[in-house]
């Protein structure tokens, strides 16, 4: 097990700068996942961390030493990728049991290791099929049991679980989880999906850019995000943005309703300026009057989720989504009002780039 | 209306991808295929489409038979999480195409592709070629190539899975919504729980080549068939305690393992073995431990989802989720009391739906 450490950690692919000098310090111990969208930098960053990629400045210290010029293999670090290689004409036993032949274990050590973490891995009844006849999920978890045998120094995973269906997704987030609390590895979770990474990390580090949004646990980056990018790509249902314009002590004009402020948010209209970048999350907007901060919108579409509907929203040239309980629909271009929690409101500096979805270039 | 009539479907001599299945689509409806990797989803949009033919059974369309209609004489349009466009044409020219060969007028073809182009979030994209796309931009290209022209069926596999999660959300209003405005007859797949119970008129879930059930959202989130479908509708997912039912003055008292009264059960489930509740997450109160009447569990995992907590309990032999307040701080190994709501109990013999469940729901 090992404390990972990061100093001005940066990487160049020819002219193009993946990841811009990055620090971080991930205690022994620690269950951190890498978020962000494709091309954020986190996977040049966990690539650099197992040795799979050349640092081209800066450092990364294991326990206190640095390890840029140390081998990948020599590194004892362990990686579960996407895609689980299998070796096919073997047995899941013999698969897990792999890696400690190649380090020349005896037979005893090798049987005890390989039926201990097949028993936590529940893969014992599976021990004597070959690959082949697994499904993907047990598939996934003879990845995880060869990865998790040999005691690695860190453990990183790459987005192991995002092509599950639901009910998968649950039950290896829950597979994860209790390695991480049954092991008690430095776990490293690279993931572009935000809820697996709320889910089972004590920090998230959110990236865009080459470049840390935000390190912090999961109801900071949800609640306290630091900017407009952490707000937008954590939380579902996504967060609702608005630009906000007119902003002064009276209050401010969203897509052409006028609100008034509490004393919180003057505080932070002084700071921001006439205009910028207003964020409210679905489950803090409800349909009907009561808030300072009402807008007025028309209906476009209600999903019946069963445990709660979703609506969706125009609310002048911005469609937003709020969270109601059943029963609370709204018709195709019915005039409404919202209500927002004035506690839950944010606001951002203007930044056209956050509007932007991640996958548009 | 379309059908597929007892219907198997075997690849080469092992492998089994549908076991006779009979599924009706009627026509106007967004039905959802949902089920895991592997269930034989694409399979049946392949044969609605006529790019395959079953083994044995019918493929039918208004009662006839149309397993030898070759598919480009079927007005099926199709969408695969795998898209193929023209690289050598922008993107509205790959919009257009199926209008074209349609021989729709220029001025329309041109309303119809900034129309869709709009509904899509694509219209700055549209003088690009494909190989400058991202990979969420193409499939949502290759979804419009698919719902821009009129079709008899629109068979769309798993056709925004690949979109980043911002652009999944929006894309599901924007597709049920235009669904809804076309009064198409889609078929849908999708592995995502969520996805099926926003867009589906019906739901079919799929498993292993068998239909488990098909009906509408609420049907299969009030009253799954078994508990395949109980666990696989709703996020998260259900829970299931094992259970055993004795006779009481209610008519039979349903029990835990270590002899906590839950719920209620008609007597025919009296000596039954096998007896399950399963229980949504939003049906059990975590309260302090030892209160009368309550469920003693511990905490296992607890994941911070933002707006809630998701607490795995253990309760000794099972293991239920139970959705939390966002302030409310759980410990892993920490005791905890459960008062589940006994109205909302679902009870199963043997993995089915027990028969005569109802009376299970109304009395603590």
């Amino acid at each position: 097990m090992a404390r990972i450490t990061a100093n001005r950690l940066l990487k160049r692919y020819g002219n193009f700068q993946a990841v811009h000098g990055i620090d971080f310090d991930i205690a022994d111990g620690e269950f951190v996942a890498i978020l962000g969208p494709s091309g954020c930098g986190k996977s040049s960053t966990m690539r650099m961390i197992a040795g799979l990629e050349s640092i081209t400045e800066g450092q990364i210290l294991f326990d206190g030493t640095p390890v840029n010029d140390v081998r990948a293999r020599d590194r004892n670090v362990a990686m579960s990728f996407e895609n689980y290689a299998l070796y096919a004409p073997i047995t899941v036993y013999e698969n897990i049991a792999f890696p400690l032949r190649s380090a020349g274990k005896d037979q005893a050590e090798i049987d005890r290791a390989v039926r201990a973490v097949a028993e936590k891995m529940e893969l014992t009844p599976l021990l004597g099929l070959k690959p082949g006849r697994l499904s993907s999920g047990q598939a996934q978890r003879v990845g995880l049991a060869r990865a998790l045998v040999r005691k690695p120094a860190v453990f990183l995973l790459d987005e192991p679980i995002s092509h599950l269906d639901t009910r998968q997704r649950y039950r290896m987030r829950r597979f994860i989880k209790s390695i991480h609390q049954e092991f008690g590895h430095t776990m490293i979770y690279v993931t572009h999906d935000q809820e697996e990474a709320l889910a089972l990390a004590d920090r998230v580090m959110v990236m865009s850019d080459g470049a840390i949004q935000q390190l912090a646990t999961p109801p900071e980056v949800y609640s306290r995000p630091a900017n407009a990018f952490v707000a937008g790509f954590v939380g579902e249902p996504p967060i609702n943005f608005f630009d906000f314009s007119d902003a002064d002590e009276t209050g401010l004009t969203i897509e052409g309703n006028r609100v008034s402020l509490t004393d919180p948010l003057r505080a932070r209209v002084r700071e921001l300026g006439p205009v910028g970048l207003a964020a409210i999350r679905p489950h803090f907007m409800r349909l009907g009057a009561g808030s300072p901060v009402q807008l007025q919108g028309r209906g476009f579409i209600t999903e019946e989720l069963q445990d709660h509907n979703e609506i969706f929203v125009d609310i002048g040239s911005v469609r937003v989504s709020l969270i109601a309980p059943p029963g609370v629909k709204v018709a195709r271009n019915e005039t409404v009002t919202i209500s927002v929690d004035p506690d839950h409101l944010l606001l951002f500096p203007a930044d056209v780039k956050v509007k932007e979805h991640s996958d548009d270039l | 209306m379309y059908a597929l009539v007892d219907v198997h479907k075997r690849y080469g001599l092992r492998t089994v991808a549908l076991r006779r299945l009979n599924l009706e689509i009627r026509t106007g409806e967004f039905f959802v295929l949902y089920g895991p990797a592997g269930a034989g989803k694409s399979t049946i949009l392949n044969l609605l489409a006529g790019l395959t033919k079953p083994t044995t059974g019918d493929v039918r369309r208004n009662g006839q038979s149309i397993v030898h209609v070759p598919p480009e004489r079927r007005d099926a349009a199709m969408a695969f999480e795998n898209y193929a466009l023209y690289s050598h044409l922008s993107v509205a020219e790959n919009l257009a195409f199926p209008l074209r060969a349609a021989g729709l007028p220029k001025a329309e073809i041109e309303t119809r592709v900034n129309r869709i182009a709009g509904v899509l979030g694509i219209p700055h994209v549209l003088h690009r070629r494909p190989g400058f796309l991202s990979g969420g931009q193409r499939q949502r290209v290759a979804l419009g190539r698919a719902i821009i022209r009129p079709a008899d069926i629109y068979l769309l596999d798993e056709p925004i899975g690949h979109l980043d999660a911002k652009l999944r959300h929006r894309m599901r209003a924007e597709l049920k919504a235009l669904a809804v405005e076309m009064k198409a007859t889609i078929v849908f797949t999708t592995t995502s729980s969520k996805e099926a119970l926003a867009l589906a008129d019906r739901i079919g879930i799929l498993n292993a080549g068998r239909l488990e059930q098909v009906g509408t959202p609420a049907e299969l989130y009030n009253a799954p068939a078994n508990t395949f479908v109980a666990s696989f509708i709703g996020d998260p997912p259900m829970s299931f305690l094992s259970v055993t039912a004795r006779p009481d003055d209610m008519a039979a008292a349903l029990y835990t393992a270590d002899g906590q009264r839950i719920g209620t059960a008609p007597a025919s489930a009296v000596g039954l073995t096998g007896l399950q509740v399963g229980i949504r997450s939003n049906a059990i109160q975590m309260v302090e431990p030892g209160a009368a009447g309550t469920l003693a569990g511990r905490v296992e995992v607890v994941e911070h989802l933002g707006h809630s907590n998701i607490a795995v309990i253990s309760t000794g032999k099972d293991e239920l989720q139970v959705s939390t307040e966002a302030e409310i701080r759980l410990r892993p190994g920490e005791t905890v009391g459960l008062q589940i709501d006994p109205a909302k109990l679902h009870l199963f013999s043997g993995g089915a739906a027990f028969a005569d469940a109802a009376p299970a729901r109304n009395v603590a």
